[in-house]
């Protein structure tokens, strides 16, 4: 019975600090909210306050109305989209090959990817520079769209492989013995059952792209910016504007955060899948 | 169709893209790097052998952003690795309802690197900084301006890297948890009934079993670290005093503020292998010997 209750008392201590650590890891954010929420005059008041004394929605209001932001974010959007699209075009049948028809040149292959993702992006971005210029696609949807998909691809080989891992060989043959051709059991028979798999490569596909911002910096300059280039620049540029940068923070990173919240499952265990494996 | 040509034609695209995207730019990042050449012409170029590794070695702005870049992984990465392996041992051993929990610590996991630097550079930010405000209602410092986060040169690399911190523990801890819940009951239950304690369970099977996966999080984490520049830049664009100029930063302004791409491809060639000779000496070192 002691035992029992000491168990107990021990159970709520642990329960409390837990609580305390991952409320001190929301409140951050949670204090972007309520900036972004503030009427502008107050977001800058000494010393601050947490909560705002008075809700609007002036901050979004303000954000919206510049003719840049809405734009960049049509951008941000069609490059992450586009990004998604062609990363998994060229990195599904790759992984699907490279787990099951293991061959020296697909080990080779994948190990080649997985030095990629060690390449500073600052080292790529120099180079993509220059390559992009000659082409003419600096400052274009489709030059960033190139960039992105070079970092996505091998994430996108990495993680796919993963879950190729575990697919039974069975499958493919069975669909042979069908009269499929072994392109036709990889259309019709594998990417069915594969979805789940490619639908969270396509998340972190997308989420990867939405956020980065070195190539963006590096690539593109006027029509191209996309999203997180225009809030840097209020940034700099109206320097003292939190109230309205704060909103734009917002608007940013909130859709990203919901689809987290709704797809949380699958986002972490695709996160956690390969690290764990070993 | 044979067995290898359908091999080839599927792995033939992914490859060519790489190689065109990948292996072509890097090839011609290492090419620049012997000449002399500047970004707004970048056919006029006049070969200079290993000048350009000469002149970025001898640097002791590349020098410093390269030991800065050190201090701030080394600073990042003990804080995220504390708090987010006590935050996976929290949450393990709370189990089943640790479900919400592990939910909200998630959160930070997804916001973009630009949303946390801007975040954490109006926590900090002189006079409206909220976080000296609650340093002083805890009675840690007595005034809200007695610690200069960002403008104090001494102070400012470390302060940067509080988002980095706040952004990634999350990653460290779910890794861990997911690492913790697979390690085998009976392995616990054994060692318990042998007569060892909480710390000695600890430290004789939870910490050996968990090893390959501290491995990957360290070489994971320890590399996004250093490569980092978009949440330095949006708080501090590398200032006070080039006082939170990190290695990317560098390369950054030396191509882009002063057109000199020769050195900037000399210093980022030297970026680049450093990185991937870290992530193979890692992966050697530390996750080898836990699998045989």
């Amino acid at each position: 019975m002691i035992e029992r209750k000491k168990r107990d008392v021990g159970g709520t201590v642990i329960n409390i600090f837990a609580l305390l650590l991952v409320l001190s890891y929301a409140v951050p954010y949670v204090y972007l909210l309520m900036t972004a929420l503030k009427p502008a005059a107050d977001v800058q008041q000494i010393p601050p306050s947490f909560f705002p004394n008075r809700i609007t929605l002036e901050n979004f209001s303000t954000v919206l109305a510049t003719p840049s932001l809405p734009a960049a974010f049509a951008n941000s959007l069609m490059v992450a989209v586009l990004t998604t699209v062609l990363s998994l075009v060229l990195a599904v049948p790759a992984a699907y090959v490279a787990t099951q028809y293991r061959r020296s040149f697909t080990t080779l292959f994948l190990l080649f990817a997985l030095v990629t993702r060690m390449v500073p992006a600052v080292s790529l971005g120099v180079p993509l520079f220059t390559v992009l210029k000659s082409l003419g696609l600096l400052d274009t949807t489709l030059g960033l769209v190139l960039a992105h998909t070079s970092t996505a691809v091998p994430l996108a080989l990495l993680l796919m492989s993963a879950f190729f891992e575990g697919l039974p060989k069975e499958l493919e043959e069975a669909a042979r013995m069908d009269g499929c051709t072994r392109f036709q059991a990889f259309v019709k028979i594998i990417l069915p059952v594969m979805r789940s798999g490619i639908a969270v490569t396509a998340l972190f596909s997308f989420i990867a792209s939405w956020n980065e911002f070195l190539y963006a910096l590096l690539l593109t300059s006027e029509k191209g910016k996309t999203a997180p280039i225009v809030i840097a620049e209020y940034n700099s540029v109206y320097g003292l504007a939190w109230g309205p940068m704060t909103a734009a923070a917002v608007l940013y990173s909130l859709p990203v955060i919901l689809i987290t919240l709704i797809l949380q499952k699958q986002i972490i265990g695709g996160l956690t899948f390969g690290a764990v494996k070993g | 169709m044979t067995e290898n040509r359908f091999v080839l034609a599927m792995i033939a695209p992914a490859a060519i893209f790489l190689g065109l995207l990948v292996a072509y730019p890097v090839a011609l990042l290492v090419y620049n790097s012997f000449f002399k050449v500047e970004l707004i012409a970048p056919d006029v170029r006049a070969w200079v052998g290993l000048q350009n590794y000469i002149e970025a070695l001898t640097s002791s702005r590349v020098r410093e952003s390269a030991l800065r870049t050190l201090q701030y992984t080394c600073f990042a990465l003990l804080f995220e690795f504390v708090f987010g392996f006590c935050a996976a041992l929290l949450f393990n051993a709370i189990a089943d309802s640790s479900r919400w929990h592990r939910t909200i610590f998630a959160l930070p996991l997804m916001v973009p690197p630009i949303v946390a630097g801007l975040l954490w550079r109006f926590l900090l930010i002189g006079d409206i900084g909220i976080l000296n405000y609650g340093l002083v209602g805890l009675g840690l410092i007595d005034s809200p301006d007695a610690i200069r986060w960002l403008s104090d040169e001494d102070v400012v690399i470390y302060a940067v890297s509080f988002a980095d911190i706040w952004l990634t523990t999350s990653f460290v801890a779910l890794v861990s948890y997911a690492g913790l819940t697979n390690i085998p009951r009976e392995l616990l239950e054994a060692a318990r009934i042998d007569g060892a304690n909480a710390l000695k369970r600890f430290w004789h099977v939870t910490l050996p079993m968990m090893r390959p996966v501290l491995a990957v999080v360290v070489i994971v984490r320890g590399v996004d670290a250093a490569k980092t520049f978009d949440l330095i830049w949006i708080q501090t664009q590398g200032g006070p005093r080039h006082q939170s100029e990190v290695i990317s930063m560098n390369i950054y302004q030396r191509m882009v503020r002063y057109g000199d791409l020769g050195e900037a491809s000399a210093s980022a060639t030297l970026f680049l292998i450093v990185m991937i000779l870290l992530a193979v000496v890692a992966y050697w070192k530390i996750w080898r010997p836990a699998n045989d």
